[in-house]
């Protein structure tokens, strides 16, 4: 048989497709492993939300709180322990009393547990 | 869900459709294509259970990168060529890859079959008939005639010289040849006789 004969002869045995008598288990295996990896990757988004959410009001109050700090230092005549007690004071006050930073932070929380909540959620769903 | 029609409509269609995040679309290539892409890696030289869990992996693989597929090509090519990829980087990582250039002969193969009922040497396929060729030129053979490599992506992914990778064809070629032509030659003879 000539070359090119033989090696288009070859070609179209190898297209010939196998059957496979298990081929619905392998197509409901790889359905199942899409799905699963689909609810992980939400998972972890979700998760990456929250973290990041946390991180960020995090951020917020810590640059407050160093602001203040650095304001009071500056302010001369009064000893630093006096000024870092001031600080902390602030600090609790605006954790606890002060009107915009102690919503900020609950608000984040409340996102962060919204947002951890859906990703569970949908999480469960898909599984 | 499950009672809902499978989608319908071309390949490049669904991978569309996949690549906006439609998994029945992507199942149904799954569905159209499961078979040569198990067939192809059992043809490479994986046993059975590896070749089916690389097919696997190749599917999901394939639907992370299906926003990369254009139509350009076949999606069984594509798919495909993903699966031949994994197979050789397991090959590779199992230290298993020897390509030496002291492969059998086609007589010794011969010996072998000479041996062997001549009934069921009627039989062979290709199949049977690649499982004559050593481990280097089945690859070759395998991945040019199987996935439609080139000579130059094969010797790439093997890391040999492309010379190599032709020499490996070439040797595949001729024991296919001798093995797969037999049975209608024997046909033949029958006919004269």
């Amino acid at each position: 048989m000539a070359e090119p004969d033989f090696e288009a002869q070859l070609s179209r045995m190898f297209c010939e497709t196998p059957s496979f008598p298990d081929a619905a288990l392998f197509n409901a295996e790889v359905a199942s492993k899409l799905d699963r990896g689909w609810a992980m990757r939400r998972l972890f988004i979700g998760l990456a939300g929250t973290a990041a959410g946390l991180f960020a009001a995090f951020q917020i109050l810590s640059s407050r709180f160093s602001s203040e700090i650095s304001q009071l230092s500056r302010n001369s005549g009064h000893n630093l322990q006096t000024e870092i007690d001031a600080g902390v004071a602030k600090f609790n006050g605006m954790l606890t009393g002060g009107p915009a930073s102690g919503e900020a932070l609950w608000l984040a929380a409340g996102l962060a547990v919204l947002a951890l909540a859906f990703a569970v959620t949908r999480a469960v769903e898909d599984l | 869900m499950g009672m809902d029609r499978p989608p319908t409509g071309h390949d490049v269609e669904l991978a569309a459709l996949a690549a906006a995040g439609d998994r029945r679309a992507y199942g149904e290539l799954v569905r159209r294509h499961g078979s040569a892409v198990r067939g192809l890696l059992r043809r490479l030289g994986a046993d059975s259970a590896t070749a089916d869990d690389l097919a696997q992996d190749a599917f999901i693989t394939g639907f992370e990168q299906v926003a990369e597929f254009r139509g350009e090509g076949a999606f069984g090519a594509w798919i495909k060529k993903i699966a031949a990829r994994l197979y050789l980087k397991k090959v590779k990582r199992e230290a298993r890859l020897i390509f030496s250039d002291t492969v059998e002969s086609v007589e010794e193969i011969t010996v072998r079959d000479a041996s062997g009922d001549t009934a069921a040497a009627s039989r062979i396929d290709l199949d049977e008939a690649l499982k004559t060729l050593s481990r280097g030129e089945r690859l070759c053979v395998s991945l040019c005639y199987g996935a439609d490599w080139s000579h130059a992506e094969a010797a790439e992914a093997l890391n040999i010289p492309i010379g190599t990778v032709k020499s490996h064809v070439k040797r595949g070629l001729d024991k296919l040849r001798a093995k797969l032509a037999r049975p209608e030659e024997g046909t033949r003879r029958e006919a004269r006789g």
